[in-house]
């Protein structure tokens, strides 16, 4: 076992159930969605992606730009919260709380994919 | 992998980088549970936007104070975590580029990065040279003065390195490394469509060889000269179509005989390749008799044998009485003293050559024997360019400078690849021919070699040529020795030799009329070489040039006289 593969895993992995977490709920029901979970989701997927920088095969390059997927839509979901509530004192409305949660759905589809990714490379590995 | 050194910058850069992600993550989760109170006493917490904003400003030691209201204690607490968590977390990360900036590893790959992308820039054409000794120098010097760009390749970092305070007026790439690997020299734009030729002038004719080998393989456009200081392996060169291989003992062997059998084609010979700066040489006739001759390397022994067979009788002076093939009744010594010169006969001798490999002791000679017979010839080796002003103070009648031979004759061949055929030929016919070749380019008050040019005489390099003789017009050689703006009789322009059909004429009479595919050397003073050019390129001044008339190439003229055409 290369303990730095455990790392690596886990980060990935985690990066996908938080945002799981996140985004599960009713859509646009701030209740149901916890910004510390959005924030968690945000630094998890930035050590993510810090994790598969400098790696060099094809797999790892397609891992990378679903990262940089990723944390471009978690950034966009902060930066509409953090604009909505303390910038324009709009405060969380259902549209801006659908809009953030929609962009959080677009990352998890990226880091489902970063999983799947991970996966096969593994699975690939051991054949 | 071609940027291999920003993959190896993030590798090395990955822990730093989450680090400092997971100390900001942490000192601002902890700003948002901090209790405190805000302006009016009630309990109030930090958003995650304004716990991100106090880190980012905390952490990069810019430190605003306590906003938007004051901290309690709990609050401040948790900054001074907060500022040791992340100043320490950047001067890990910060600490971590300065390290890898300054790793060898990292820096000669972003090195050669830099050198492969500069010479992927490259989008004229260029010459690689390969070796940068005397001869490499040289090379270089000459061939950015005509304004190619170079890149040189050298296994040493001294010699780069002193390479890139040079001025020079196109641009060098410079990169340390080993160039007999094909992988390195492809690196240096050996398969580049704008490689024009391959010099390998390293001091090793092994590794002279190997770049032969790999230029000839992998680019075959590109021509490859080769400096090989052995027989065999200048013979292996040629066997593989090597364009030139040059050895310096040959060389000179055979410009010492060319000076003694005959001395204008030396002259020529000698002034053709030369250097662009530099000037015909005052050769004194070399002596018919009895020669000295000290040293018996390999130049040595070739001189020796060049100097039997043209009939002089030779005494030998060697240090080392092991070397095979000594002749009979050498004398042993390093002939730096009077006494082993006067065992020889110098009294008697009408020339000395000093052909060790040490310039010192070749110096030495020639002061010690100046001193016993001053009406001696005396030729001399010099090894290395270093003290070339000694031996200019020392006015020997023939030097030889191994290095400045290569280079100019790979020079002039480069500029011009009919040069070695025509000397081939001067060389071997009668030297009246030479001798009034070379009036008539003293004639033209012209102290610096003429420039030669090669002209081919097809529809794509020649087109005024071509166009001329498609309407039955026909140019002869003189045409191209006319002024185009027609104030002088003719220009400073000599045709040296016309190749047409496989055939060689040396110095074609200038009423010859040029035929299709006819190449033609040409030797013109300087500045004259963009007159022909332009005399090749336009119909208008060579029409003029054979037959005195204007063209009228307008649309306009064509359609409203179509049978006014001239001839």
């Amino acid at each position: 076992m290369n303990m730095s593969k455990v790392v690596f895993g886990f980060f990935v992995l985690l990066a996908l159930t938080l945002n799981f977490g996140f985004f599960l709920g009713e859509i646009d029901n701030p209740d149901h969605h916890n910004v510390y979970e959005l924030f968690a989701a945000l630094v998890v997927g930035l050590i993510a992606t810090v994790m598969k920088l400098g790696e060099r095969s094809q797999m790892s390059a397609m891992l990378l730009a679903s990262s940089l997927v990723v944390d471009l839509h978690l950034i966009a979901a902060a930066v509409v919260w953090g604009i909505a509530v303390h910038v324009t004192d709009t405060g969380l409305t259902p549209a801006v709380m659908a809009t953030i949660v929609s962009l959080s759905g677009g990352a998890l589809l990226a880091n489902l994919l970063s999983v799947v990714l991970l996966t096969m490379d593994t699975a690939g590995y051991s054949r | 992998m071609h940027d291999s050194y920003i993959f190896q910058f993030f590798q090395r850069m990955r822990v730093p980088l989450a680090v400092l992600i997971s100390a900001y993550a942490i000192a601002t989760v902890g700003f948002t549970l901090m209790p405190g109170v805000d302006d009016e006493g009630n309990p109030w917490r930090l958003s995650l936007f304004e716990a991100f904003y106090v880190v980012s400003y905390t952490g990069s030691t810019i430190g605003f104070g306590e906003v938007p209201y004051e901290f309690s204690a709990a609050q401040r607490m948790w900054t001074m975590v907060s500022i040791y968590l992340t100043v320490f977390a950047w001067l890990f990360s910060i600490g971590s580029i300065i390290s890898l900036l300054q790793d060898p590893a990292f820096r000669s790959s972003l090195q050669r990065s830099r050198f492969r992308r500069a010479v992927r820039a490259i989008d004229r054409p260029f010459y690689l040279v390969c070796g940068h000794g005397d001869t490499g120098r040289l090379l270089t010097q000459a061939l950015t003065d005509r304004h190619f760009p170079v890149v040189v390749v050298d296994n040493n970092q001294d010699k780069i390195d002193a390479l890139s305070v040079e001025p020079m007026r196109a641009p060098v790439s410079a990169y340390c490394m080993d160039a007999r690997l094909p992988d390195n020299l492809c690196d240096a734009g050996l398969r580049s469509r704008w490689c024009m030729g391959v010099l390998a002038v390293t001091s090793d004719s092994q590794v002279n060889l190997k770049i032969a080998i790999s230029g000839k393989l992998l680019n075959r456009r590109c021509s490859v000269h080769a400096r090989a200081d052995f027989v065999e392996v200048a013979d292996n060169m040629r066997s593989f179509d090597t364009d030139q291989a040059i050895s310096p003992v040959d060389e000179y062997v055979r410009r010492m005989r060319l000076a003694i059998e005959q001395p204008n084609a030396f002259r020529l010979y000698h002034w053709l390749q030369s250097r662009p700066e530099a000037r015909l040489p005052e050769v004194r006739q070399p002596p018919r008799g009895r020669w000295i001759l000290c040293g018996f390397g390999a130049l040595g022994k070739a001189a020796y044998e060049m100097l039997i067979e043209i009939g002089m009788e030779v005494t030998v002076i060697e240090a080392d009485a092991r070397i095979p093939g000594l002749p009979a009744g050498t004398i042993q010594g390093r002939g730096t003293q009077a006494e082993t010169l006067q065992e020889a006969g110098i009294e008697h001798a009408v020339g000395l050559l000093a052909t060790t490999g040490d310039d010192v002791d070749n110096l030495s000679i020639l002061m010690t024997a100046r001193q016993l017979n001053r009406k001696l010839f005396f030729g001399v080796l010099e090894n290395g360019l270093s003290s070339h002003p000694l031996f200019r103070a020392a006015k020997p009648d023939f030097i030889g400078q191994p290095s400045m031979v290569i280079a100019g004759a790979m020079l002039s061949r480069i500029q011009s690849p009919l040069l070695e055929a025509f000397l081939k030929r001067l060389i071997t016919g009668p030297d009246d021919v030479a001798g009034e070749l070379l009036e008539r380019l003293q004639s033209w008050d012209q102290a610096t070699p003429p420039e030669l040019f090669t002209l081919r005489i097809s529809q794509r390099r020649a087109p005024a040529v071509a166009a001329l003789m498609e309407r039955g017009l026909k140019v002869p050689i003189a045409a191209l020795m006319d002024d185009p703006a027609g104030r002088q009789a003719s220009l400073p322009v000599e045709a040296l030799m016309l190749c047409r059909e496989g055939e060689n004429i040396l110095l074609p009479d200038p009423a010859t009329e040029l035929a299709s595919g006819d190449r033609l050397l040409l030797a013109a003073g300087t500045g004259i070489g963009h007159r022909i050019g332009r005399l090749i390129n336009s119909e208008n001044a060579l029409s003029r040039a054979v037959t005195g008339q204007d063209l009228h190439p307008g649309w306009l003229w064509h359609r409203l006289f179509p049978r006014t055409r001239p001839g």
